[in-house]
C-alpha cells in the first residue's frame, strides 16, 4: 500500500513503551482513497508530499518505508 | 435565560509542589473564592469540578464530593467534568448552563491538577490519554508530537517558521515574569528558545507548556443577586462548548481547530461581539504553535497569519492585542484540569483593574479559550464590565 506523507515529526521525549525507540518519526499519511493514517517510519527520514508504502503492521499500527 | 455573573475568584500559585496533595490545592482555592465573595460553603448550591486525570496522576477517584466536602459544602450536588485540558473550562460551562436557567443562584466552580508527584515519562503517558489511544497514541504519538505535526502543516501551508514560533516562547515568559503566581518567572531570549533541546520536531523545549501543581476557582451568581455579594461583578456576555475527532488524522485539516471556530462563533453572537472588540485574551497556548493556531481561529488574524502576528508585537502587553498577558500557559504554568478556570480568574482580575504588574490599559471586555487534547473539546468564554 503506497500513501503520501500529510505531515510528520521526530520525537526525543516519549513515554515508557516507546523509550528505546527514541528517535523516532511519527508520520500522519494521505492514502490513495483519500483516508489518513498515523503510523511509523523506518529507515530514511520522510518530508511532507514524499512517497511512502507501507512495509509492516506491528500491534495494528503500520510501518512505512519511503520509496524511491 | 438569566445573565450570570462571576462574584468572586481564587487560585492558588502554579508551580511544583512537593508538599501539596491535589485536594490541599483545591481546598485552598475554594476557600480564598469563597472568602473573597464573602459567602459561606453552606449558601454554595452546587460544586462543579474540572480535572482531566487526578485518578491516573494520584489514585484518587470521586474527586468532586472529595473536594467539596473538604470546603465545607455539604449536601448538593458536587461534580467532576473531564474534557482533557479543557476540563474546567468544560466545568465551567455547565456551571453558567444551570445558573442561566435558573436551578441554582450560588455555585462553586474549581479546577485542579497534581501533576509533579510523577516522572517526566509517567506525565507524557497519562497526558497522550486525552488522544484516541486506538490509533495515533499506539503509534508511538505524544501530545508535543500531535501538535508538532500541526506546526509542520502550519509551516507548509503558511510558512510558518521556527522564529514565529519562538516569538510566543518570548512574549509569554516576559509577560510571565511580572506575574507573581506563575511557575516560571523567567525572560528568554529568541537564542535560548531557538537552541534548546529537540521534543518533537519542530517543537524544542520552550514552544512545550510546564507540568505544574495548582488549583482555581470561582464563585458564579446570576447578576441581580451578584450585586449583593460584590461591587464590581464581571458578566459572562458569551460563552460556548464545542468538539470534534480526537484524533489527528481524522480531521480534514490539522492547521485549524473546527471546535475552537465554532464555539468562538457562538460566544460571539452571544455577545454581540465581533474578534476586532475583543482588547485581551487568554488563549491555550499548551504549544507554541497552539497560540498561533488559536488566534487564527478565534479571527483574531486572518488564517495562515498568525506566526507574522506574533512576531509583529502585536499580541504583546503593549501590542494592538494583547494574547496571554500572564504569560499563559507557557510560564504561568499548566496544571492541566485548573488552567480553564485559572484563565477567568486572570480574565476577571485585569477586568476589576486588579492584576497589579499585569494590569492592561484596555481591559473591559475579555476572552478565554480553554482547548482540550488537540482540538477535541474547546471552551470560548467572553467576559467584560457590568
Amino acid at each position: 500500500m503506497t500513501a503520501t506523507v500529510y505531515t510528520e515529526t521526530v520525537v526525543y521525549l516519549a513515554p515508557e513503551a516507546f523509550a528505546s525507540d527514541v528517535p523516532y518519526q511519527v508520520v500522519i499519511v494521505t492514502l490513495e482513497n483519500g483516508s489518513r493514517l498515523t503510523g511509523r517510519i523506518l529507515g530514511d527520514r520522510v518530508a511532507i508530499d514524499d512517497r511512502v508504502e507501507q512495509v509492516e503492521t506491528r500491534e495494528g499500527v503500520p510501518f512505512f518505508r519511503k520509496t524511491l | 435565560m438569566r445573565t450570570v455573573a462571576v462574584v468572586a475568584a481564587g487560585k492558588t500559585p502554579f508551580g511544583a509542589f512537593a508538599d501539596r496533595d491535589l485536594r490541599s490545592l483545591a481546598v485552598e482555592a475554594g476557600v480564598k473564592c469563597l472568602k473573597n465573595g464573602h459567602v459561606s460553603p453552606t449558601q454554595v448550591e452546587a460544586f462543579y469540578l474540572g480535572n482531566f486525570a487526578g485518578p491516573s496522576f494520584t489514585g484518587q477517584n470521586h474527586l468532586a464530593p472529595y473536594i467539596s466536602s473538604a470546603i465545607g459544602i455539604r449536601d448538593v450536588p458536587s461534580t467532576r467534568f473531564e474534557a482533557a485540558c479543557a476540563s474546567s473550562g468544560s466545568a465551567f460551562f455547565h456551571a453558567f448552563s444551570a445558573v442561566a436557567a435558573g436551578l441554582y443562584d450560588c455555585v462553586l466552580v474549581a479546577g485542579v491538577e497534581k501533576m509533579t508527584s510523577q516522572p517526566t515519562a509517567r506525565v507524557t503517558e497519562i497526558l497522550a490519554g486525552a488522544g484516541d489511544c486506538s490509533g495515533e497514541i499506539k503509534a508511538g504519538s505524544t501530545f508535543p508530537s500531535l501538535f508538532a505535526m500541526i506546526a509542520r502543516r502550519h509551516m507548509h501551508q503558511y510558512g510558518t517558521t521556527r522564529e514565529h514560533l519562538a516569538a510566543v516562547a518570548v512574549k509569554n515568559h516576559a509577560n510571565g515574569a511580572l506575574n507573581p503566581d506563575a511557575h516560571m518567572r523567567k525572560v528568554i531570549t529568541m537564542e535560548q528558545a531557538l537552541n534548546a533541546r529537540p521534543v518533537a520536531e519542530p517543537l524544542y523545549l520552550y514552544d512545550c507548556s510546564l507540568i505544574s501543581d495548582g488549583a482555581a476557582a470561582v464563585l458564579l451568581m446570576p447578576l441581580d443577586r451578584a450585586r449583593d455579594f460584590t461591587d464590581k461583578p464581571v458578566r459572562v456576555l458569551g460563552i460556548a462548548q464545542a468538539s470534534d475527532f480526537l484524533a489527528l488524522d481524522q480531521k480534514a485539516d490539522i492547521t485549524t481547530f473546527p471546535a475552537v471556530r465554532r464555539a468562538a462563533q457562538k460566544a460571539y453572537e452571544m455577545a454581540g461581539v465581533t474578534p476586532r472588540d475583543i482588547q485581551f485574551a487568554e488563549v491555550h497556548d499548551c504549544f507554541t504553535v497552539a497560540e498561533i493556531v488559536a488566534i487564527e481561529d478565534l479571527g483574531f488574524v486572518d488564517k495562515g497569519c498568525g506566526g507574522p502576528y506574533e512576531a509583529s508585537g502585536a499580541t504583546a502587553r503593549t501590542g494592538e492585542k494583547p494574547i496571554n498577558s500572564t504569560g499563559g500557559l507557557k510560564s504561568k504554568g499548566h496544571p492541566v484540569g485548573a488552567t480553564g478556570v485559572a484563565q477567568l480568574c486572570d480574565i476577571v482580575s485585569q477586568i476589576r483593574g486588579e492584576a497589579g504588574d499585569m494590569q492592561l490599559k484596555r481591559h473591559s471586555l475579555g476572552l478565554a479559550q480553554n482547548l482540550g487534547g488537540s482540538g477535541a473539546s474547546c471552551v470560548v468564554s467572553i467576559m467584560g464590565n457590568v
